[in-house]
């Protein structure tokens, strides 16, 4: 029976299921009123500034800290009565024993479960296979990362949890982690992810959380989040400056010059038509919620105002966006008050 | 993968990371080595006179053995459970079903194979220098074995406590010292005030001193009390167990399981 299902095939309760949760150490606040859940085969990504309380969080799920108040439930245990060949973790600032090689590492986790899967198999898939042999303290810092991930997958657990587990891996590496977290996520495992890296999160996570002071102030898929959240599209006009375009230019070029400079208001002028919201940036104005299929039509008014530029581009609003506008508001204001944002955790209850 | 399989697979692990640590293993075994050589080679046993080393050679062979017993644990686990603590990796065996008992049992399966052989080195090395006569008594496995425990519940609990590696060996050293020299192991009973009596009597190590010299050096006057009238020998080796039993199972508690 797979997590969570019920023995008559009615529905599935969620494998992750916490509500309430508060914790401190002393003055500070990790978790406040912290509840979420997470159903069967999804990855949940955490994210948020550091001191956020990712890490508490996590460890709250797994029943490696002691609660102040609140409960949780994974696959329908309280987590320390869990199966514990169900489940693994990859805490955030691991380090296993240095002089082991990978190979010997990796044989040595399979050996603490019930049923594992072959340590050759797992080396290989976090692309090791040709450093098995090497001490891990000899590894590069994302190779030892590697070896870690592949630890924490040595039992083939329902829900696994990653403490940023991609931190120190380069591109490359980080492509193959990601490639394996989607094969374990179609295969039925549950992953609950913190990190700082917005791609990521943006690429695994099908359901996103934001935690501030400890507080988890928004869920919802990632394009939920940034529909919400994210802000506008943003077409760039990096213009040429008046002393490229010619001598008499006149007016600061400054970003805090409260005087545009001819080229700026040249390219306003051109636009102003269609009604979108211009700012300035530097030396370029940015265009605020243009269509793909309007681009064209922009560009042919810049053209028809006479606008030199040197290059345009052309970006969706993503998931740092919503981290900055969200996580970014409440590390400016010290505490983040819940709103009633759909999407936004109002209280502890809409987060879930 | 069955209980066996665990501790097997910690034991494992932990055997080579042991002996890839080439300083760790050498002053391991040196230690004890230095230390028959300055005493029992250099300051020498004088039976005629007085002062320390008043007793026959083989009266100390529970000391010189005790001295690999006591601190090597102590050492080894107290550090063993800070570095752990340091590298989250509890926090991970916590998330597996390695208990924290199998995990002291494989540490402490580990120590007492490494005792285990610097005691051959020591028996060796005491008869070779010292010309000690001892009988070689196989109950003296037994009392390895009853020592490793004990002391690696203890060293568990000191690195559980402390707040780094370094704090876990300064701790190890401060109260090794003293158990080392105040539990009939190289001061006999007589040379310490009748006060202190029962404090010797509350070191576990007393009692690994007093049957392992009872059963090799069976002529000692002094050093070889019974429990409760019952032969030296075997009263020494069940308090020492049931020390044991008590120390290994605080010892494992004290694993931290949380943050």
């Amino acid at each position: 029976m797979n997590a969570g299902e019920y023995a008559d095939g009615g529905p599935l309760e969620p494998v992750v299921d916490a509500e309430g949760l508060e914790k401190t150490y002393g003055e500070t606040v990790a978790l406040s009123s912290v509840s979420l859940s997470v159903d069967q085969g999804t990855v949940f990504g955490l994210l948020g500034p550091n001191g956020a309380g990712k890490t508490t969080l996590v460890r709250a799920l797994t029943g490696t800290t002691d609660l102040d108040s609140g409960s949780v439930r994974i696959l329908g245990n309280e987590p320390r009565a869990v199966d514990r060949n169900r489940i693994s973790v990859l805490p955030q600032a691991f380090s296993p024993p240095d002089r082991l090689t990978a190979r010997e590492l990796l044989a040595y986790y399979a050996s603490l479960y019930d049923e594992a899967r072959d340590p050759e198999r797992v080396l290989a898939d976090v692309g090791l296979a040709e450093d098995g042999d090497t001490w891990y303290e000899n590894l590069s810092g994302g190779q030892q990362r590697r070896v870690c991930v592949g630890a924490a997958i040595s039992n083939d657990p329902d829900l696994l949890f990653l403490d940023e587990p991609t931190t120190g891996i380069d591109p490359a590496g980080r492509r193959t982690v990601w490639g394996l977290l989607e094969a374990l996520a179609e295969r039925g495992t549950t992953i609950i992810l913190t990190t700082h890296d917005m791609a990521e999160a943006e690429h695994l996570a099908d359901r996103v959380g934001l935690l501030a002071d400890g507080r988890l102030v928004a869920t919802g898929t990632p394009s939920t989040l940034i529909a919400e959240h994210g802000g506008s599209s943003r077409l760039t006009v990096d213009l040429e400056t008046d002393t490229e375009s010619g001598p008499s230019a006149t007016a600061s070029t400054t970003d805090d010059s409260n005087l545009e400079p001819p080229s700026l208001e040249r390219a306003r002028d051109a636009v102003a038509h269609f009604e979108y919201a211009t700012t300035r940036e530097k030396e370029a104005l940015v265009i605020h919620d243009v269509p793909p299929a309007r681009i064209g039509a922009v560009v042919d008014a810049l053209e028809d105002g006479d606008v030199a530029y040197n290059g345009l581009s052309w970006a969706e609003p993503n998931l740092e966006d919503v981290y900055l506008a969200v996580a970014g508001d409440s590390e400016r204001r010290g505490t983040m008050q819940p709103t009633t944002l759909e999407g936004r955790a109002s209280t502890a209850g809409d987060a879930r | 993968m069955s209980r066996l399989g665990r501790i097997r697979g910690q034991v494992n692990a932990d055997w080579r990371s042991f002996v890839r640590r080439r300083t760790a293993v050498f002053f391991t075994f040196f230690f004890p080595v230095i230390l028959i050589v300055i005493f029992g080679a250099l300051v020498r046993t004088d039976p005629t006179g007085g002062g320390l080393f008043a007793e026959q050679p083989a009266f100390y062979v529970p000391a010189y053995l005790a001295v690999v017993v006591l601190f090597t644990p102590f050492s080894r686990l107290g550090s063993e459970v800070a570095r752990h603590r340091e590298g989250n990796r509890f926090e991970k065996l916590a998330t597996t079903p390695l208990s924290r008992r199998e995990w002291l049992l494989a540490q402490t399966l580990v120590n007492a194979l490494i005792i285990c052989l610097a005691s051959v080195l020591i028996l060796a090395l005491v008869v070779a220098l010292t010309g000690a006569s001892i009988v070689y008594h196989p109950i003296l496995v037994a009392y390895i074995f009853a020592g490793v425990v004990c002391f690696c519940g203890i060293g568990a609990m000191l690195g559980s406590y402390a707040d780094s590696q370094d704090g876990a060996i300064a701790a190890s050293n401060a109260l090794g010292f003293p158990l080392l020299f105040l539990s009939e192991t190289f001061v006999s009973l007589e040379q310490l005030p009748g006060w202190f009596e029962p404090l010797v009597n509350f070191s576990p190590l007393t009692y690994f001193a007093r049957g392992v010299r009872a059963a090799t050096y069976p002529e000692a006057t002094t050093g070889t009390a019974g429990v409760a009238g019952l032969d030296p020998v075997v009263a020494n080796i069940v308090v020492l167990a049931v020390l044991g039993v008590v120390t290994f199972l605080l010892g494992a508690r004290s694993i931290p399981r949380t943050d």
